[in-house]
């Protein structure tokens, strides 16, 4: 699509050259045709290229221009990020929805920004998971209740995990392209209007490259209008279907409705990224082919289709009872018996749940998801928490978290604590230390999520010496256990992209055969923490060989060999999107050969999803065993 | 033919330059942003030290000024921290910040060198809790602090390095911003070790 109009555009340049040709030949006498004849060849040839360079380069930079992800984006509308550790209500409540929807579907927690809007919208931005932004206007926050929070806030989550944002940035970076020649065309023709010798013909064709440029940029628009808006609904229907709860998007919608200024957003820059909006951005376009957004009254009539057509101003309630969050009932009955999670070191999954069925549960939402996740919250002690919020304590936390349960090198680790990290750290480490040995491996994973946006807060020096700390405090005992790699592996995958620069892999291998070896060490590596003799080992292992379809070569393992793991996963990154499943529902095969969930093996699940770009949800860990 | 050359050539430069104005606007916008973190600790503080004096009062009633100092000195910073707030670009604000922060950190430091001379406050349930509070939050504004120098000291050094400097004027970023320089609180607050030997 992109070279076919870039195509157009080289034929339309050429055109105008040979009008402009052809003009100043007639002036001399010359016809059309022998004027445009004296032009040699390779001027042609030089304007296409010309075209090409100047397209390809203005894309390439407005491309490097939001490379830094989501964030610049959230920047460039003038957000102000919401600190982990405010006090403000609204933004407290804000955050915990956020939060318990990332949790929900095992992405990453994003960092949430405020603009300073009267207007009802939000937006996502980010090339992948990790560095993907949520912004919410002030309005927002003032006008909507949590449930209508909660179900614009899905349908942003939703936008993320369905890949649209990484769409719309890459859109953005065309349509500036092609854009930009009609910048060049506006140039030339001022340029035109005050030379005097060649004014004319530089005049005409500075206003033929605007018509060129503004025209394919119209065209580009249109295409991103109509894209723009199959995926609206597509959102709308997914925060629907997260939520279990149509009223609440619905409700939201209505309110827009019912306000005055709407949706709208007086930010210039709001238009370049208008498709990315939770409702219309920009007046002007939103009734007609331009439109970004389909209309407010069809949007609504789509979720509720016995809608009586009547806005909502802010104040008023819905007619109809609002859902609270669900009480602790509702999530007893989920998590099985009353006696809660009865055994803390091994989940269990029911027999009869599928790989197949819970690898379709990577990258969506349901409400049984979003229960789970505020129970793994509630379940948390609120001193971990509070602390997880913190981005002072986070660190604290997380170097609690790496202390070993020996006490000698305990001791060393705690004194490189002492001497490298800021003053008052090893005070959180030390009050933290009981907490988190209490803690099982999935509760203190849920809790690195959370302490993720807390992290993102530090500055590059701090997030340095940070990582520099752990990575030292996982090599004090000079092993790395399965833990420490799981967690060294989420903190580098999420922090990374922020701090360096987002990075999108291509998957460019079609089929695991290619990488058989690669993935006999990851089942093989599965299957040797979730089993204890080597038979059951090799059970597991050909459980996962199996659901692969392919010949697999066993590889018995001595210990834990992270690099062996990191040099497999690092050639497994490289599959299409389209064949990860496959691989991942081989390791669930593995790890449910013997129908327990072992925290070693929720642990490493967790590790080898992330470092795929998987987000597995922590609900197969709860799996209804009715 | 050389209207091309000079056209993709003059493309490449204008992006240079657009891409120099736009670091330059989202590096003050972060640095801008970071304030709040500071901003956050800074009212945890000065929420606490209220609370602090009041629970001395009832045991050092006749200190009555060391307590006022610290309650006048602790409004002024609040003030302090408001206008800065409002705009960290502005260097004023932030040097009269840091100064009133200075004059605070001095009352809780005269403070502390007369409640050693009431062991039944220091040994207050109360009062240890409070002065607990207060450190840890003491550590977070340094390293709050700590991140909003980060911070600055990168929009300065991109601002001042060859080619912004030469741009940087006309795009309205002619100053450099101000970092924020508290006289070592923390040393302040311990309180002096007194033997009699």
């Amino acid at each position: 699509m992109f070279i076919a109009a870039v195509f157009t555009l080289i034929l339309l340049t050429n055109l105008l050259v040979a009008f402009a040709f052809g003009y100043l030949g007639a002036q001399t006498g010359m016809t059309f045709a022998e004027s445009v004849a004296t032009i040699p060849i390779d001027s042609w040839v030089t304007i296409s290229l010309g075209v090409i360079g100047v397209v390809i380069a203005a894309s390439a930079f407005r491309y490097l221009s939001i490379r830094a992800g989501g964030r610049a984006i959230a920047e460039a509308l003038g957000g102000s990020l919401i600190r982990q550790s405010t006090q403000d209500p609204q933004q407290r409540q804000l955050l915990n929805i956020v939060e318990e929807m990332a949790i929900a579907s095992g992405a990453p927690v994003p960092p949430v920004y405020l603009i300073n809007e009267p207007s009802i919208n939000a937006f996502a931005a980010g090339f992948g998971l990790d560095d993907a932004v949520i912004g919410i206007n002030q309005g927002t926050l003032d006008l909507l209740d949590r449930h209508e929070l909660q179900g614009v806030v899905a349908h942003e989550f939703s936008h993320i995990l369905n890949g649209d944002t990484s769409i719309n940035l890459r859109l953005i970076a065309i349509l500036y392209g092609i854009l930009f020649l009609g910048i060049i065309g506006y140039g030339l023709a001022r340029a035109g209007t005050f030379s005097r010798k060649n004014g004319l013909p530089l005049l005409a064709v500075g206003i033929g490259l605007v018509v060129i440029g503004y025209g394919g940029s119209f065209f580009g628009n249109l295409i991103k209008a109509a894209v723009s808006r199959q995926r609206e609904y597509l959102a709308d229907a997914s925060a629907v279907q997260y939520t279990r709860d149509p009223s609440g998007i619905a409700d939201a919608l209505k309110k827009i409705g019912g306000h005055t200024s709407g949706s709208t957003m007086t930010s210039a820059a709001a238009e370049e990224a208008s498709h990315m909006f939770f409702g219309a951005a920009a007046k002007k376009f939103s009734g007609n082919f331009m439109a970004t957004h389909p209309p407010l009254e069809q949007r609504i009539a789509a979720i509720e289709p016995n809608w009586d057509g009547r806005f909502l101003t802010a104040g008023q309630q819905p007619a109809h009872p609002t859902s609270a969050p669900p009480t602790g009932g509702s999530v007893q009955s989920f998590a099985g018996t009353t006696t809660g999670t009865s055994d803390p070191t091994h989940h269990h999954l029911s027999s009869t749940v599928l790989p197949a069925g819970i690898i379709a549960q990577v990258g969506t939402l349901n409400e049984d998801g979003i229960a789970v996740a505020r129970q793994l919250i509630a379940e948390q002690s609120s001193g971990l928490a509070a602390a997880a919020h913190d981005p002072f304590e986070a660190r604290a936390l997380v170097y609690a978290m790496l202390i070993d349960a020996e006490e000698s090198i305990a001791q060393q680790q705690l004194a490189l604590i002492v001497s490298d990290a800021e003053a008052g750290v090893s005070e959180h480490v030390t009050r933290l230390r009981p907490l988190v040995s209490q803690a099982d491996h999935l509760h203190l994973l849920t809790l690195l999520e959370m302490a993720i946006p807390a992290l993102k807060e530090l500055s590059y020096e701090q997030y340095k010496r940070f990582t520099n700390n752990t990575a030292r405090l996982i090599t004090t005992d000079a092993q790395v256990e399965v833990f420490e790699w799981v967690l060294h592996r989420l903190l580098t995958k999420e922090l990374y992209p922020h701090f360096e620069g987002a990075t999108s892999t291509h998957g460019r291998v079609s089929k695991v055969s290619k990488l058989a070896d690669d993935a006999a060490t990851l089942l093989s590596v599965l299957a040797h923490h979730g089993q204890p003799d080597p038979q059951a080992q090799q059970r597991a292992f050909s459980a996962g060989a199996e659901a692969l379809g392919l010949n697999l070569q066993h590889q018995a393992q001595n210990g834990f060999d992270y690099q062996h793991i990191n040099a497999a996963l690092a050639q497994l990154r490289k599959l299409k999107p389209l064949v990860k499943p496959g691989l991942l529902k081989a390791c669930v095969a593995t790890v449910m050969a013997d129908g327990k969930v072992s925290s070693d093996e929720g642990a490493l699940l967790q590790g080898i999803a992330a470092t795929l770009d998987c987000p597995l949800p922590p609900s197969i860990y709860y799996a209804d065993a009715n | 033919m050389e209207i091309i050359i000079a056209l993709v050539v003059l493309a490449v430069l204008a992006f240079w330059v657009i891409s120099i104005y736009n670091q330059l606007v989202a590096l003050k916008n972060r640095f801008e942003n970071a304030f709040a973190q500071i901003e956050v600790q800074l009212k945890r503080r000065y929420d606490l030290i209220p609370n602090l004096v009041e629970t001395a009062k009832g045991y050092m009633s006749h200190e009555r000024e060391t307590l006022e100092a610290v309650i006048s000195a602790r409004n002024q910073a609040m003030s302090g921290l408001q206008a800065a707030a409002a705009d960290p670009t502005n260097a004023n604000a932030i040097q009269d910040l840091a100064s009133a922060e200075g004059i605070l950190g001095s009352a809780m430091g005269r403070l502390n060198v007369v409640m050693e001379a009431y062991p039944d406050l220091k040994a207050n349930q109360n009062m240890m809790q409070l002065t607990e509070e207060l450190t840890t939050t003491e550590n977070k504004v340094a390293f709050a602090r700590q991140a909003y120098n980060d911070q600055v000291t990168e929009y300065n050094v991109y601002r001042q390095s060859f080619p912004p400097v030469v741009f940087a004027n006309t795009f309205g970023h002619g100053t450099d911003a101000e970092l924020l320089e508290f006289a070592d609180s923390a040393e302040i607050q311990a309180a002096p070790s007194v033997s009699f030997n």
